[in-house]
């Protein structure tokens, strides 16, 4: 097991093009906890949480650009992000607690990638994108391409996410939803997680993005369901054919939490629910 | 490696493995026995130290992430003035029975009152959720914090 503390970013792609089966370490709330559980046993760890480069919240002409290491504490507390995407302000205040939002990271959310982490559907409702870097390429990558598996993702070994972007005009002139099913308040790990963006123009709803997690290996997107509903006026939408569309979109998972009949009626109702708003 | 930080006020360094739980570098290597281990897995606010003026649980951090911070915990805040005050809100409302989640509520109400500080229990309620306490009941504890809120001001 090694630890590396890069001096500088240069030095974080120099080391990422060395070092093998690495694990990055940000906050820590999750790969502690797997490490504590033995899950990953003596990993290569490179620190990235020290790295100015990484973290912080920017505007430019078009975009907002989140650092992959900004606390939730921090997404919460921006203005920019309470500015412009009410969406994420919201949806993330019971995020956790407030012990643990100050050390998860928004990047350590995606990169673990676990079917319940919160932010992602959010910011597949969103759109967004993220930049993922390494020494010599960097490339922008759609979240909704992201995912490859459970806890798979198209990351090479000497990437990393540096940051999450979001167009500004997102989810202006647009009706949010979120909602989450869990089993307490506070440390909830959802059940299940409907997130979504609608513009509707007299009664038809002419755009949706929605976006499901807890339901399947990652959270998604579901095209199929926003293709039918698109272009209809909310009586001309068929909830038992959208309930079928959900079915050949998404397997839900089962496992201790609750079972998958459960988590598919619920996220049936949910979106129902928004559609109906 | 070596880390070096500000604990409760005095600058520290020590040699120590850097992926070393922040909890048990508080407790071994400082003799702090103030931050308690129960759940070890960022649930329970036991563990709950200041890192940089915010409450944090030091079970799920690692030395590494110490390094040029500024780490308060139970034995330096409760030597304030906010500190005694809080602790004798909690004293005269009997909010503590075993005394094991203590540090942790006192910790994220002495953060609370210092940043906000609005004696008003949703939010008292809120700033408090990352803390477990199996045998007083929430009840005594948010009175205390209601009670701290209002000799505070
Ligand atoms: C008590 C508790 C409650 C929790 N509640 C919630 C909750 O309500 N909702 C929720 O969604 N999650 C929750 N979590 C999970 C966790 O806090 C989040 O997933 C958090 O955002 C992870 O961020 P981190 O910085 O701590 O990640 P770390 O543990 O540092 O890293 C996680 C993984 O991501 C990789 N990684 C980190 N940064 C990058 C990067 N920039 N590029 C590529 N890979 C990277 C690491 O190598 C590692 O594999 C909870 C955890 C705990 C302990
Ligand atoms: S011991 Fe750290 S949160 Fe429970
Ligand atoms: S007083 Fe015993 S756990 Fe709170």
């Amino acid at each position: 097991m090694k630890f590396i503390k890069p001096k500088d970013i240069e030095n974080l792609y120099d080391t990422l093009d060395t070092t093998e089966q690495q694990y990055l370490l940000a906050g820590g709330t999750d790969i502690n906890v797997q490490i504590n559980n033995g899950i990953i046993r003596d990993p290569n760890i490179i620190y990235i949480s020290h790295l100015k480069e990484l973290s912080g919240i920017e505007e430019t002409n078009n975009e907002i650009l989140i650092g992959s290491t900004t606390s939730f504490k921090d997404v919460i507390e921006s203005r920019i992000i309470k500015k412009y995407f009410l969406l994420m302000y919201n949806s993330l205040q019971n995020f956790a607690s407030p012990l643990i939002q100050t050390s998860a990271t928004i990047g350590g959310n995606i990169a673990n990638g676990s079917p319940t982490a919160d932010v992602i559907p959010i910011l597949l409702a969103l759109n967004a994108k993220l930049l993922i870097c390494s020494k010599s390429n960097k490339r922008e990558v759609p979240l909704k391409d992201f995912f490859t598996g459970y806890k798979k993702n198209v990351m090479k070994n000497n990437e990393l996410i540096t940051k999450i972007i979001i167009n500004k005009n997102a989810e202006q002139k647009y009706q949010t939803y979120y909602q989450k099913v869990g089993s307490r308040n506070s440390l909830a790990i959802a059940k299940v997680a409907v997130a979504g963006i609608k513009k509707v123009v007299k009664e038809k709803i002419i755009d949706i993005k929605l976006a499901v997690g807890s339901l399947n290996e990652y959270p998604r997107r579901l095209f199929k369901v926003e293709e039918y509903v698109t272009g209809k006026r909310l009586t001309e939408i068929d909830f038992e054919k959208v309930e079928e569309l959900l079915n050949s979109e998404i397997t839900p998972i089962s496992d201790f939490r609750s079972d998958k009949e459960y988590r598919y009626h619920v996220c049936v109702n949910l979106i129902r629910t928004f559609l109906n708003e | 490696m070596k880390i070096s930080f500000t604990l409760n006020k005095q600058a520290v360094t020590i040699d120590v493995e850097p992926m070393k739980r922040l909890l048990d570098v508080l407790r071994e290597d400082f003799n702090l026995l103030g931050a308690k281990e129960a759940c070890g897995e960022g649930e329970c606010g036991a563990c709950t130290v200041l890192l940089n003026g915010e409450p944090v649980t030091s079970c799920i951090l690692n030395a590494a992430h110490a390094d040029g911070s500024e780490i308060e915990t139970v034995e330096g805040i409760s030597q304030t003035e906010l500190g005694k005050l809080i602790i004798d809100c909690f004293d005269e409302t009997n909010a503590v029975q075993c005394g094991f989640c203590f540090p942790g509520f006192f910790i994220s109400s002495y953060h609370y009152i210092k940043t906000d500080g609005e004696k008003d229990l949703n939010k008292i309620k809120t700033a408090l959720s990352g803390n477990i306490c199996r045998c007083t009941g929430y009840e005594k504890i948010f009175e205390s914090v209601m009670l701290a809120c209002e000799r505070a001001n």
